[in-house]
């Protein structure tokens, strides 16, 4: 469409500065010649019009030289001496048609009339232009005179015998005849008047050259007089150079002028011819500019079509050279250079996508092409087991920070090289910075295992430089196919998850266990469906009882949070306690927890049961500045001493000696509530920080209890913490007892209280008063 | 012209002198000039200025004997210009030249026509009437003379220098007539009244004539 456009522009260009040169050449050839032929009709009529009154004066001369041989004639002039009047007038006739005038008059020297071959009547009246008789004597006397309406060349000659006698006047008519004799005669306009002004303001006209049109009517009409300069005007709508010129006259005649034109139009038509070929030059031109031209846009823009169709498929992608113009010109070097850059785009191109697909330092493919092509493989029928590998190496970041980016590369590649050797024909690639994964089609736990124990083998042996040595430290994580995902993504991020997993234990191979993975999507909609529990009381306090080892009777229970998600059913305080934590909604489980626990305390008592409570707090609670006052509150709603509170804290919480967390524990202990570390003996604690703790109780952890029966290092230990509270007066709780034995033991050391699954697990909080008096009857 | 007294009574006394020594009748000196000039300033000759007194009677001119004028044709021009006659004088026209002359006259006063060979006179012919007869030549057109016959009491032609004396004059009114052959025609003749007072007037006039071109002269075609 374009180019079509481009075609017509450049046609249309070239006709329109064609036909622009061409009409501003005709309109300036038309002026100069019109201005040039005005120019000569004026100059042209000006001569003419002096040629005219000159012809006139050359009538008058031989009409004179004529009249003069006549007023010589004896027998006239004795005739008119001796007043024989009727000699004298057949003498004037004659001669007057050999002159060739109309009328001949014979004038006394008084002026009066004496003879008028004309007019008889006119005898004895005066001559009625006496100016001309006064001149006659000196020179030759002739001029125009209108005479009854009619227009006449008079001459005046003397008759002398031998003096002066008389006077002849001799009477040519200027009529239409005299005009066309003259223009024949000579060189005289071919549009020529005679006008006499008859009645002031009225020209009429009164001879004609062998013209059609009306100059005098239509100018004195136009203009209303005649002009006097030679004068461009339009006469029966034709163009016209107009001009009158005086001619000789007495003083009582009216005026009588020429009135010559000079007509444009005929000079222009000699012209027309010139007009008319040009035209048809001009169409002939226009013609052949327009195929000329549509023909060059043809060869332009045709090339550039193809051209921007090539532009097109390589912007589709499609790289195929376009198609070659065998043009040395500039469409050709352009083809030319088209092609080869179409060639260095592909090639760019599938540089550029190797390597968004490849890890440049090792050559494997990267984590999308490796997606990609598992599950392109995924997708084909026959694929029914298969095993994906993560090998980690996850001192790299170390190392890069220690050796270099150059060095770790080596290594990697190094990596690369033996992973290779060992699984040759699986599909490798590199996922991460630290990571490789294995893709073993087909394969199921043994071979993944197999392939895995071989692969740890020769990652295992450190990496050798000149004078560096370097160790791996391989872990490998297995996701199956179809178990663990179907697709490559959620494969990958099994593997990954279990790789992780890996890399902690002594082991460095595990499989992916969805039981055990933390990362679980449910996680992210977790804290959400945990406000909405919270909001719409999903959440229970179980409490496990705990067992004084003194009086054998259970006198407490800690309170564990409890949540029946509505789709995943119980979620594991784990799950969700820790994420609680991050996100700050632990002070709102927290202060739940508080609130139901004392509620629940006071319902005992109300019920006879007097039971301390415990309540887990985690080290964000102790950032809460409002927390014992809080509790404080709460303990006087329910009407509850503070003894009977204790509040649990891990380790952890304390550890880091914050000056916030001391002051609430020891506001808190100040208030009578009771302060228990959880957890005790796994953390980083040491008595040294504990001695500044308000504390009153030591939870030992369920690791030490676990085995008490049987092991006794365990026994050793458990013994020495509990000697050790006791001389620092804390209380000490030993949780997980699991056995009859362990918990003898407990007892015989002087363990305070005891928890654990052997006593009983986390009861709702309606099934705890019953489960006490079943035990009291049991163990009365 | 004005002459000092004591030019003018030694004139007077020699004018009384001669006028003794002639006898008997009373002679007068006085005297009438005429200068005429045309409408270009220059002098015209051949003039003639008549004196016509007004009392007639009183002036008598003593009859003269007829006297015989010759009018020549030489070079083709008849010489004079203008002759002045008397009633009764008698002229001959006389053929002095080497070619054919064919002399006429149309005039009132006298018609005549004749051819004269070289060498050749014509009769006498007696101017008895008064008037202005005009005389040509029909061969030569440019040939042409005038025969002023007058009995007026003073005649006088002006010269070259286009003066015209009037000498002799008894005082007296006139009325004084001037005519040139090239007067424009249809114009009246220019008189004047003149009056001699006493015998020693001398009166001078100048007279400008308006003058038709000399055809005597060969006409030339252009203007």
């Amino acid at each position: 469409m374009q180019s079509m456009g481009f075609r017509l522009r450049l046609g249309l260009f070239f006709v329109a500065t064609l036909v622009t040169v061409q009409l501003i050449m005709a309109a300036l050839v038309y002026e100069v010649t019109r201005h040039a032929l005005v120019a000569e009709g004026e100059r042209e009529l000006t001569a003419n019009a002096e040629a005219f009154v000159a012809q006139m004066d050359d009538i008058s001369r031989r009409v004179a030289d004529n009249v003069q041989v006549l007023s010589l004639d004896y027998a006239l002039r004795s005739a008119i001496a001796e007043r024989d009047r009727g000699t004298v007038l057949s003498v004037l006739r004659n001669h007057g048609r050999r002159v060739g005038a109309s009328r001949m008059l014979l004038i006394g020297l008084d002026g009066t009339v004496e003879a008028d071959t004309g007019n008889a009547g006119n005898v004895l009246k005066r001559f009625p232009f006496p100016d001309l008789i006064n001149n006659a004597y000196d020179r030759r006397t002739a001029a125009v005179v209108v005479m009854d309406g009619k227009a006449s060349w008079v001459v005046v000659v003397p008759i002398y015998a031998p003096q002066p006698v008389g006077l002849v006047v001799v009477n040519v008519p200027l009529d239409d005849a005299l005009l066309a004799h003259m223009q024949k005669l000579s060189a005289l306009p071919r549009d020529i008047e005679l006008a006499a002004q008859l009645t002031p303001g009225h020209w009429s006209v009164m001879a004609r050259g062998d013209n059609r049109s009306d100059l005098t009517r239509s100018v004195a009409a136009v203009h209303g007089g005649l002009p006097w300069e030679p004068m461009l005007t339009r006469v029966d709508g034709k163009e016209y150079i107009v001009l009158a010129q005086h001619l000789k006259q007495p003083k009582n005649s009216a005026p009588v002028v020429a009135v010559l034109g000079y007509s444009l139009d005929e000079a222009l038509r000699p012209f027309r011819s010139v007009v008319l070929a040009g035209i048809v030059l001009l169409g002939l031109g226009l013609g052949v500019g327009m195929l000329g031209a549509w023909l060059t846009a043809r060869s332009v823009s045709r090339p550039i079509e193809t051209l921007a169709a090539s532009v097109r498929r390589i912007e589709a992608g499609d790289y195929r050279a376009p198609p070659s113009m065998p043009r040395r010109d500039e469409i050709g070097q352009l083809a030319t250079a088209f092609g080869t850059m179409t060639a260095a785009v592909r090639q760019r191109e599938e540089h550029i996508r190797h390597q968004a697909m490849h890890d440049s330092v090792t050559g494997l493919p990267n984590r999308v092409a490796a997606e990609a092509t598992i599950d392109l493989a995924l997708d084909t029928e026959d694929m029914t087991s298969g095993a994906l590998l993560m090998i980690g190496l996850t001192r790299v970041p170390d190392i890069i920070k220690t050796l270099g980016h150059a060095l770790c590369d080596r290594l990697m590649r190094d990596a690369n090289e033996r992973i290779r050797r060992v699984a040759s024909g699986a599909y490798l690639a590199r996922v991460t910075d630290a990571q490789f994964m294995l893709w073993l089609p087909g394969a199921g736990k043994p071979e993944a295992v197999a392939a895995a124990l071989r692969l740890l083998d020769t990652l295992n042996e450190p990496y050798q430089e000149t004078d560096i040595s370097i160790d791996r430290l391989p872990s490998i994580g297995i996701a199956m196919f179809p178990a663990d995902g179907s697709q490559a993504g959620m494969l990958l991020r099994h593997a990954e998850v279990a790789q992780f997993a890996a890399s902690g234990s002594a082991r460095a191979l595990s499989f992916y266990e969805a039981a055990t993975d933390p990362h679980r999507p449910e996680r992210l909609s977790l804290m959400g469906d945990l406000r909405e529990a919270l909001d719409h009381n999903q959440l229970l306090l179980h409490y496990q009882p705990k067992l004084d080892l003194v009086s054998h009777r259970i006198d407490g229970a800690e309170a564990l949070v409890r949540w029946n998600h509505p789709r995943l059913g119980w979620v594991p305080p784990d799950a969700f306690i820790g994420m609680a934590e991050d996100t700050g909604n632990i002070h709102r489980i927290t202060r739940w927890a508080l609130a139901s626990a004392l509620a629940q305390a006071q319902q005992w008592l109300e019920q006879g049961l007097q039971l301390h409570v415990a309540v887990n707090l985690s080290t964000r609670d102790l950032e809460d500045v409002d927390l014992p006052s809080r509790i404080r509150a709460l303990l006087a709603i329910h009407g509850l001493p503070a003894s009977c509170l204790t509040v649990e804290v891990t380790e952890r919480a304390v550890i880091g000696e914050r000056d916030t967390a001391i002051q609430i524990l020891r506001r808190l202990a100040d208030q009578g509530i009771g302060i228990a570390i959880d957890d005790f003996g796994v953390g980083q604690s040491t008595f040294a920080y504990l001695r500044h703790l308000p504390v009153s109780e030591l939870k030992i952890d369920q690791m030490f209890v676990k085995h008490l029966a049987v092991d006794r290092n365990d026994q050793i230990i458990v013994r020495s913490i509990v000697e050790l509270s006791h001389q620092l007066g804390y209380r000490v709780t030993a949780e997980g007892v699991e056995n009859a034995l362990a918990l003898d033991y407990l007892a015989s050391i002087g363990c305070d209280h005891a928890q654990g699954y052997f006593i009983s697990h986390a009861i709702p909080a309606d099934g705890f008063a019953a489960f006490i008096v079943g035990r009291d009857k049991t163990h009365a | 012209m004005c002459r000092d007294h004591g030019v003018q009574s030694m004139r007077w006394l020699l004018g009384v002198a001669f006028l003794l020594a002639w006898g008997a009748w009373p002679v007068s000196a006085a005297e009438l000039v005429v200068q005429f000039t045309d409408g270009h300033g220059h002098a015209v000759s051949d003039a003639v200025v008549t004196l016509t007194s007004d009392q007639p009677a009183s002036v008598t001119t003593p009859p003269q004997p007829a006297a015989t004028r010759y009018i020549d044709q030489k070079h083709e021009t008849f010489i004079p210009y203008v002759q002045i006659l008397r009633p009764g004088d008698k002229v001959i026209f006389r053929n002095s030249d080497t070619t054919r002359h064919h002399v006429y006259s149309f005039s009132g006063i006298k018609k005549f026509e004749f051819v004269l060979r070289p060498g050749d006179s014509s009769p006498a012919l007696v101017m008895d009437k008064v008037g202005i007869a005009a005389v040509g030549c029909n061969i030569h057109d440019h040939m042409s003379t005038y025969l002023f016959v007058s009995g007026a009491t003073a005649v006088a032609m002006s010269d070259q220098d286009g003066n015209a004396t009037l000498d002799n004059l008894v005082p007296g009114h006139y009325t004084m007539h001037v005519w040139h052959p090239q007067l424009h025609p249809g114009q009246a003749q220019p008189t004047q009244a003149v009056n001699i007072a006493n015998d020693s007037d001398n009166p001078h006039v100048a007279l400008a004539l308006s003058l038709i071109p000399d055809p005597r002269m060969e006409m030339d075609d252009d203007d």
